[in-house]
């Protein structure tokens, strides 16, 4: 650290360096942590999470009974014990809450004024944030299982839909019409992903095990489609060409750059993609068990120098490095699935929701020596009783 | 980390969890935690066998895994962060927060487990819930998600609760049904039952009064004076009569003196002065006390005017009894299990009510019904008739002791005649026979019924010799009784003797003509031609046959020799320690030629015992099929009896098997409770190679049909 500092001061690296090595730190030391807690809205799991890339400072949660939550994040309290409290919420009591499952929400790009949430109730609905009321609703033939908005687009505000239909549509916030179809699956999309690169670039991930990159200028058809073999014709069995997984694929996300797409399928497996190309990276992650139904939200990290992946694994998230494949830790504290997480990147927070009705904040463990060194050392307990008595070990004499 | 302390931290993991114990043994407990002190890497070897213990299907194992747990968390970090991080898992296993996994049985010990391990947790959080989040965490899921209500006693997860809800939803279904059904029973019946309870009545009344009107002559005035009673103008005391018992006035004495009165009253009433009354009554004051015995039960008898009314009431009252009354009841028994409305409750029970009342009168009756068992059997119109044609005649049923002496001939039990196809039997003996006991005379008199039969029947043989019997009166009853060479003509002393010793042989031609000549004995009797013209020129009509004649005067008699009871035993030693009971003569079917034995069952004789040493050797050797070691290793272990298996096959899996059994002898045995005849029969029914044999089988009878109509399209498609 010091010597970043150094380095930083006399000006021999790069700025972003010493950023990336301490964000890389913190993100290594993630813990779930006593002072941060998170408002309990929820009375059902909690399918989905996001967080504004505006300011940072407000989530979303979308509830497996309908119900949105805005967390405001920011502690301003200037004390180290802060409570993410729930800013507003559309509960049950509201005229217009989804009727069922909230299965994404998403806030609009460039302003915290409005968010988007999709529904099993057919529905996508427009919020205003101020009034707490839809601004627009798209109604589908079947369940929606998730929406996208590009983050970067600039010359066009296009919402990707996936529903149970095979087909996925575009739909568009200017005209609050549904102007595209993109045709080629041929099962549900559990997952739509724009790439944070092309704004036109988008990926989805279907129930028939592919995962197709779509130019949406294109009219014909999809770009490619990811094949888990490369290409080559010999390993793959006849009906398994062209797929991403064996299992369903459920699971989409980009890098921070764009440069590598990420998949997951129920075949427990993740994969890494180049974006550009439809190369498999064939990264191993080993197993990652997978046996959601739905589409599956896990983020990576941002601004990290060896980047990392945040994936729901069972009740505890599975922390991996991105390209050396390697599972650094687990992050056990749910006490139920996992379904969601969410990466803060400004302070290299991480928050999980799961069917426990939790939503987690995993925060850096800040540097106190001491306390580190009675975790690992506890049989000097009675030095350190002073920070916390119940991190004193309480041998009673009579057992010597 | 000294290897031996381990190994010993290990061994007393397991001892302490395996003791079966609903309380940990402390000295063993003290030495685990001095062995735990000394070390972190001995809390994190303690830690993994924990939960391997934990992770056991035996409730047992788990409480005492847990009070361990319990006793060390509340002395090292080191050992509350390794289970905080992993409480998740060890929720799953104490309180059963995943409802796929439920605790294992016993399920006594479950349950203290899991409201152990509910308490613990409580206290856990509020000692350590500040500076363990996940711990706190673990709390509020368990309060909120899962329900569990810290203060409930039972302590029962949400998983328990819902099965206990789903169950009381059940049975209420089921009640409401049965409500249902009730009531719509109900509603269908009640008009029935009223209507028999209306019948009843009034075959009661009619009953009753029929009765009242066969005595008075005078029927209308009756009720009037019984109605007026209660005014005490009445001369007599008859108002100490109850209104009941004026009712039910059956005797006839007092329905005379009752009619007497009655007569009096219709004559009287008009004419209240004292002089008049003594004139008109004959009686000098009014102060004449009657008394009337009246007996409060009736007594009803069956006579042929009532009949049929007595009838309808038997029938009522049995319709009553068993039917309505049972279903009333049932009724009501649902009604009270379910709580219905107040007014359907209430005319159950009135209905229930007046049932039991009209069945009590009914038995005031103390009706006197005739012995009608044959009345009801025959047919009610044509009976008539057909009782005419043929005499009644009471019922012959076995045997009858003593049969007149004019009626033995129709017996067919000619005394004189005692001869039979078959078998001779002397005089004395048969005259024994008629007074002995039932048994032998049943079965007797059942042969004579039948050769009786038999002599009606003119194709019979023994009609024949009826007729030869009567044809010769006197010569041969002697001779066939006798059956001995003695004539007949012998003192009867002596006869008597003879006939003790005489043997009973079958009859034959020779006894017929016994010390006579046999006239014909041996001739083959050729018949002359009746033809008119043709005759063959030379006919020899009689044939004298050497051999024929020899069979027919000899006869063929067997010494078979005396039967003597078998004396010795097979005693040859058995599996239980005894001696074989078996009285074979020759050969015990089961051990062989019988031998002599001493008294332990040894063989006496050196050269018998070296030969069955040999045999037994060989018999071990080739085990016969049908002792499959693999299936009677299974039948032991279903029947947990031992049948030899493991004495003749496989002597290394015996020491195996005993090994295994016998591990953790402190434990509840859980496969015992399993034991039952139901899983027995599971496991037989279920297993593998008896379910693909009757696959095999059910294919083999499919493939069967579909040959036979291979050529119907409809069976040759499936």
């Amino acid at each position: 650290m010091l010597s970043f500092l150094n380095a930083r001061q006399s000006g021999l690296d790069d700025p972003v360096r010493l950023r990336r090595a301490e964000s890389t730190r913190r993100v290594l030391s993630l813990e779930l942590n006593y002072d941060r807690d998170v408002d309990r809205i929820h009375a059902n799991g909690i399918n989905t999470l996001d967080i504004e890339i505006v300011e940072g400072r407000y989530m979303l949660s979308g509830g497996s009974d309908g119900v949105i939550v805005v967390y405001d994040l920011e502690n301003s309290s200037r004390k180290p014990h802060y409570t993410c409290k729930a800013l507003c919420t559309v509960g049950r009591s509201s005229r217009y809450v989804h009727k069922f499952s909230v299965e994404t929400v998403q806030w609009y790009p460039h302003d915290t004024g409005m968010f988007i949430s999709s529904s099993f109730d057919k529905t996508m609905k427009v919020w205003d944030t101020e009034t707490l009321k839809p601004a627009e609703e798209f109604q589908f033939d079947g369940n929606v299982y998730c929406h996208h908005m590009s983050t970067i687009a600039r010359k066009h505000s296009l919402v990707a839909v996936g529903t149970k239909d095979p087909k996925v549509q575009l739909c568009d916030l200017k005209s609050g019409s549904r102007i595209q179809i993109l045709q080629g699956h041929r099962g549900e999309i559990l997952s739509v992903r724009w790439s944070p690169r092309y704004e036109h670039i988008l990926a989805t991930a279907s129930t028939d095990s592919r995962v197709r990159v779509w130019d949406v200028r294109r009219a014909s058809g999809s770009l490619f489609t990811l094949d888990q073999h490369n290409g080559d014709k010999s390993k793959a069995s006849s009906e398994a060409v062209n797929t991403a997984h064996n299992g369903r694929a459920n699971g989409l996300c980009f890098t921070e750059d764009g440069l590598y797409l990420l998949t997951t399928g129920t075949d427990d497996r993740m994969r890494l993609w180049n974006s550009a190309t439809g190369e498999n990276t064939l990264v191993n992650y080993g197993k990652v068990v997978n046996e959601s139904r739905k589409g599956l939200k896990f983020a990576v990290s941002r601004g990290c120098s060896p980047e990392f992946v945040f994936v729901p694994c069972g009740s505890s998230v599975a922390v991996y490095g991105l390209h050396s494949g390697e599972q650094i830790t687990m992050l056990r504290g749910h006490y139920n699935n996992v379904d969601c997480c969410e990466f803060h990147s400004d302070y290299q927070e991480l928050y999980s929701g799961g069917k426990d009705c939790n939503i987690l904040a995993w925060v850096p463990v800040l540097r106190q020596p001491d306390i580190e060194d009675e975790g690992t050392n506890s049989t000097k307990g009675g030095t350190q009783a002073a920070v916390n008595p119940a991190f004193e070990d309480a041998w009673s004499s009579d057992e010597d | 980390m000294d290897q031996a302390t381990r190994d010993k931290l290990s061994e007393l993991v397991e001892e302490l969890t395996t003791s079966g114990e609903p309380q940990l043994d402390q000295d063993k407990m003290k030495e685990v935690k001095k062995i735990c002190k000394v070390s972190n890497d001995y809390i994190d070897h303690f830690y993994h066998l924990i939960m391997t213990q934990l992770n056991q299907e035996h409730a047992e194992i788990r409480l005492s895994a847990f009070q361990m747990v319990n006793e060390l968390f509340s002395r090292s970090h080191h050992f509350r962060t390794l289970l905080i991080t992993n409480l998740q898992e060890f929720l799953e296993l104490t309180v059963e927060t995943d409802v796929e996994q439920p605790l294992p049985p016993p399920k006594e010990v479950s349950r203290k487990l899991r409201t152990l391990a509910i308490q613990t947790v409580q206290s856990w959080h509020a000692a350590y819930g500040e500076a363990y989040k996940k711990l706190s965490l673990g709390y509020h899921f368990l309060k909120q998600i899962k329900k569990v209500d810290f203060h409930d006693v039972e302590a029962r997860t949400l998983g328990e609760r819902q099965r206990q809800e789903e169950k009381q939803k059940r049975l209420e279904r089921i009640y409401k049904e049965k409500l249902e059904r009730a009531k719509q029973e109900m509603e269908e019946m009640t008009a029935g039952i009223e209507e028999t309870l209306t019948e009843m009545n009034n075959c009661i009344k009619l009953l009753v009064t029929d009765d009242l009107n066969l005595f008075s002559e005078e029927p209308s005035t009756f009720p009037s004076s019984s109605g007026s009673e209660d005014t005490s103008e009445q001369p007599c005391c008859s108002k100490d009569l109850s209104h009941e018992q004026s009712k039910e006035i059956t005797q006839e004495k007092s329905e005379k003196e009752e009619k007497d009165e009655c007569s009096d009253d219709s004559d009287m009433e008009e004419v209240p002065e004292e002089n008049v009354f003594l004139r008109s009554t004959g009686l000098m004051s009014h102060k004449y006390q009657l008394e009337l015995s009246v007996a409060t039960d009736l007594n009803m008898r069956e006579t042929e005017e009532n009949e049929a009314l007595v009838n309808t009431v038997r029938d009522l009252q049995r319709l009553i009894t068993t039917r309505h009354l049972p279903l009333v009841q049932s009724w009501i028994q649902v009604f009270t299990k379910v709580g219905v409305e107040e007014e359907l409750m209430r005319r159950a029970t009135e209905l229930k009510k007046s049932l039991e009342n009209t069945l009590r009168k009914q038995e005031h009756l103390h009706i006197d019904y005739k012995n009608r068992e044959r009345r009801v059997m025959r047919a009610p119109e044509e009976g008539e008739e057909e009782d005419d044609d043929f005499e009644e005649v009471p019922e012959k049923e076995g045997y009858e002791a003593h049969i007149p002496e004019h009626l033995r001939v129709e017996y067919g039990l000619d005394d004189v005649s005692s001869t039979s196809s078959s078998v001779a039997k002397p005089k004395s003996s048969q005259s024994a026979v008629r007074n002995s006991s039932p048994v032998e005379s049943i079965t007797l008199s059942r042969l004579k019924r039948k050769m009786r039969d038999e002599e009606e029947d003119p194709t019979c043989a023994a009609a024949t010799m009826r007729v030869l019997r009567q044809k010769h009166p006197l010569a041969p009853p002697r001779s066939v009784s006798g059956g001995s060479a003695e004539p007949a003509a012998g003192s009867s002393d002596q006869g008597d003797r003879n006939k003790e010793e005489a043997p009973i042989v079958p009859f034959g031609v020779d006894l017929y003509y016994w010390g006579e000549e046999q006239p014909t004995a041996g001739k083959i009797i050729k018949q002359t031609s009746q033809h008119q013209f043709w005759v063959p020129h030379e006919v020899e009509e009689e044939v004298d046959n050497k051999e024929l004649s020899e069979q027919m005067k000899s006869r063929y008699i067997t010494f078979a020799g005396t039967f003597k009871p078998v004396e010795h035993k097979c005693r040859t030693p058995l599996a239980n320690g005894s001696l074989c009971e078996r009285q074979d003569r020759v050969k015990c079917p089961f051990h062989g030629c019988i031998i002599p034995r001493d008294e332990l069952g040894r063989p006496i004789n050196p050269e018998d015992a070296l030969r069955l040493e040999k045999e037994r050797r060989k018999r071990e050797e080739e085990q016969p099929d049908w002792r499959d070691p693999e299936l009677m290793r299974e039948i032991e272990a279903a029947t947990g009896e031992d049948l030899g298996s493991s004495k003749t096959f496989g002597k290394g899996k015996k020491g195996n098997k005993g090994k295994s059994k016998k591990k953790y002898p402190n434990l509840t045995d859980l496969k015992q409770s399993v034991n039952t005849s139901r899983s027995r029969l599971e496991k037989k029914v279920f297993n593998k190679s008896s379910m693909r044999r009757v696959t095999e089988v059910m294919n083999k009878m499919d493939k069967r049909k579909h040959e036979k109509f291979a050529n119907q399209f409809n069976y040759a498609l499936n």
